[in-house]
């Protein structure tokens, strides 16, 4: 049995199982840092070591130990993730980014019991099958609310809603849709491809054909910026542009601002980003003392899906023994202020209050501009990049 | 003979016994070997293309597609058994291969652009027939695989020995191919096509069984690989994933030989995951890039033939 035992202990340091320090509590982090995720998984995992720092600091009794490990992008990686980190021990997982890889991961964590905590899935499906550890920070309802919002805070009665054939971009857009239409909108819309790269014809038919005030575009960082040059090109009659995800962010602002001046979009942060409460000061100090830079709002995501998960933590342990079925129950009992909003968790695990702020490119910056108590600066509407 | 039987006994015995009972409690070991036979098993359907029928394949992650749609759809809609699915999706990809068939006109590099085109033909219709497949969305919940003996559904262990079942009869297949007269025609053409045909050989119909045999192996792979993950969408079922590395694995190992593609893919996917991603947790694959060109330019025939070589030296 010897030889079981050396070929056993070489495996084991092979896979780097080592065992942490009494205080530590590990917890894990299967995210994807390389692959076609990577930029996104990157930043949200910059937040989760600022939570790591910002909680060992301020807790005072108790130290999370954060193990990483990058999944590639790829769904079997995820899986073996996640199970190499409970073979180290985890107690939990502050989780990956994007629904291939989270989806196989997350029910890999849920057959071993242990909680999984994200912000990176705008898709239901997931939490409609009902995993008992899955628990969901954002999700695309909260993106729907706040786009909605600023549409109706707008002086206008006509949209057209431009939208990748992608889940959550087409996905945003018909709820968009059904919501809008619910309210007397007229509403036109205009699918393409996610490999399309020339938009003159869809805005010359917004142009020509429906003569709508706004213009919506539900895409990613390339979309928006094809669409909008070819807008500045064709000039539609619109008197905004209003985007999703992607496109009122600091890359966005720093690379593309006199091309993106006075669009919309969703953002929970100003750029440069202005904190005004105490737990995001803290947050931006710490950040840019690891990395030596601003915060995005993946990172802030990233920040608030860790800091609720080690503070569940922190409770399991005030009350005695750690254990994950615990951690399962205190974070389901989350009910907090946090720098994204409320959170608290429905009977699904998904978090009842979450909805996303409206920022505006203007001259370089991006200022808040929905809902009125969050506004960091008065918006510019009617406003158009040309 | 008896030294053949008395190395598929040892084999045989690593694989069902020392495997599942040294590493068996090791639950993230165990999911990356089966990741590695995955890719063993594309390997070597991609190999016997190869190998036996002459054609260089870059489009094989269709067939993995196809049958793991085919075999997800029916054990999601008629409830079909997990086996039988599975069965279905290997079938589901021989079909869609006979669509392949008027590419073997084709030779060299306008045979693997072309067959690379119907993998992304594929790849279009299973995302935009959204009725069927969900579209970009994909498919969760796909149903585990089934129980093995006394372990349980979808367990670590049960889904290794369907796997290695799986890679260990499609390499029976193979050498029963490459041992039959057909492998002898096969290897024949590889010499000259022209002179095969002039005594009888219906070249273009042995190369079509190899696409199809090829094809039903993938397929089959592809339908386990869905009911392991549990999840599918189209980027990720006809990735270009499913077929750069096992490419990698198969000139590795040694595409000409059986063995080869599946010892390189084993040895591949694990040296990289447990050793190279250790060092270097992000970019390690580079490691991988180098050795497989140091492998390239000082033994193509790749690492099997390099071992026998060595072992047969110290023998001697």
């Amino acid at each position: 049995m010897l030889w079981k035992k050396g070929i056993t202990a070489f495996l084991v340091a092979a896979l780097g199982v080592g065992s942490a320090a009494a205080a530590e509590i590990l917890v894990g982090s299967d995210i994807p840092l390389t692959g076609s995720l990577a930029r996104v998984g990157t930043s949200t995992h910059e937040g989760i070591q600022t939570a790591v720092e910002v909680f060992n600091q301020t807790n005072g009794k108790h130290t999370i130990k954060l193990i990483t490990v990058d999944n590639e992008s790829s769904p079997a990686k995820a899986i073996a993730g996640v199970e190499k980190m409970a073979s180290q021990g985890v107690v939990a997982f502050t989780g990956g980014y994007g629904t291939n890889v989270v989806s196989p991961a997350a029910e890999a964590a849920d057959k071993l019991g242990l909680p999984y905590v994200t912000t990176g899935v705008f898709s239901d499906s997931i939490t409609e099958k009902g995993l008992k550890t899955y628990f969901r920070v954002i999700n695309s309802d909260g993106y729907r609310k706040a786009i909605l919002g600023l549409i109706e805070s707008l002086d206008a009665k006509s949209v057209s809603i431009v939208y990748s054939a992608r889940e959550a971009t087409s996905g945003l857009a018909k709820d968009l849709q059904q919501s809008l239409q619910g309210t007397g909108y007229r509403v036109t819309m205009h699918e393409f491809d996610p490999a399309a790269t020339d938009f003159k014809p869809i805005i010359n038919k917004i142009k020509l054909n429906d003569r709508s005030e706004l213009l919506v575009i539900s895409g990613y960082e390339n979309d928006y910026l094809n669409i909008i040059r070819a807008a500045r090109v064709l000039k539609p009659p619109v008197k905004a542009i209003i985007g999703a995800w992607g496109i009122a962010t600091a890359p966005m602002a720093k690379n593309h601002g006199e091309i993106l001046n006075h669009t919309f979009g969703t953002s929970m942060v100003s750029y440069p980003p202005e904190f005004k409460t105490d737990e995001g000061k803290v947050f931006a100090q710490n950040f840019d003392k690891i990395f030596h830079k601003e915060p995005d709002y993946l990172a802030m995501f990233g920040y608030v899906q860790s800091m609720i998960l080690f503070e569940a933590i922190a409770r399991v342990l005030d009350q005695g023994a750690l254990e994950p079925a615990k951690i399962v129950a205190e974070l389901a009992k989350t009910d907090r202020e946090t720098l994204i909003g409320r959170v608290k968790f429905n009977e699904k695990n998904d978090n009842q209050y979450f909805t996303q702020y409206m920022g505006q490119h203007q001259n370089g910056k991006i200022v808040i501009v929905w809902p009125q108590e969050k506004a960091t600066a008065p918006m510019i509407y009617p406003g158009v990049p040309w | 003979m008896k030294v053949m039987l008395l190395r598929w006994a040892v084999v045989v015995l690593l694989a069902y016994f020392f495997v599942p009972w040294l590493f068996g409690a090791n639950a993230y070991l165990m999911s990356l070997i089966v990741a590695s036979l995955v890719i063993g098993g594309v390997a070597l359907a991609w190999a016997l293309l190869g190998n036996l029928g002459g054609m260089i394949s870059f489009g094989h992650s269709a067939f993995f597609g196809v049958g793991a749609y085919v075999s997800a759809l029916l054990a999601i809609n008629a409830d079909f058994p997990i086996w039988l699915a599975m069965v279905c999706g290997g079938i589901g990809a021989l079909l869609v291969s006979v669509l392949m068939l008027p590419t073997l006109r084709l030779k060299g590099p306008y045979f693997a652009i072309a067959i690379l085109a119907y993998a992304q033909i594929f790849r279009i219709i299973a995302t935009e027939w959204r009725s069927l497949t969900n579209g970009v969305a994909g498919l969760s919940s796909i149903p585990s695989l089934p129980a093995v003996l006394w372990w349980e559904s979808g367990s670590k262990i049960s889904s290794y020995l369907i796997v290695v079942t799986l890679v260990f009869a499609f390499i029976l297949v193979y050498r029963w191919v490459a041992n039959s007269h057909y492998g002898l025609a096969l290897r024949a053409m590889h010499e000259s096509e022209d002179a095969t045909r002039v005594v009888g050989v219906n070249s273009t119909l042995l190369k079509a069984a190899m696409l199809l045999l090829s094809a039903c192996m993938t397929g089959m792979i592809g339908a386990f690989n869905a009911h392991y993950i549990n999840f599918l969408e189209p980027d990720y079922a006809f990735g270009g994933v499913w077929i750069v590395i096992p490419i990698v694995a198969a000139i590795f190992g040694g595409y000409r030989t059986i063995w080869g593609p599946l010892v390189g893919a084993v040895v591949v996917y694990l040296v990289d995951q447990l050793l190279f991603k250790n060092i270097f947790p992000s970019g390690h694959q580079i490691i991988l890039g180098i050795i497989l060109v140091v492998m390239i330019l000082f033994s193509p025939g790749g690492l099997l033939p390099l071992l026998t070589v060595r072992t047969r030296k110290r023998t001697c």
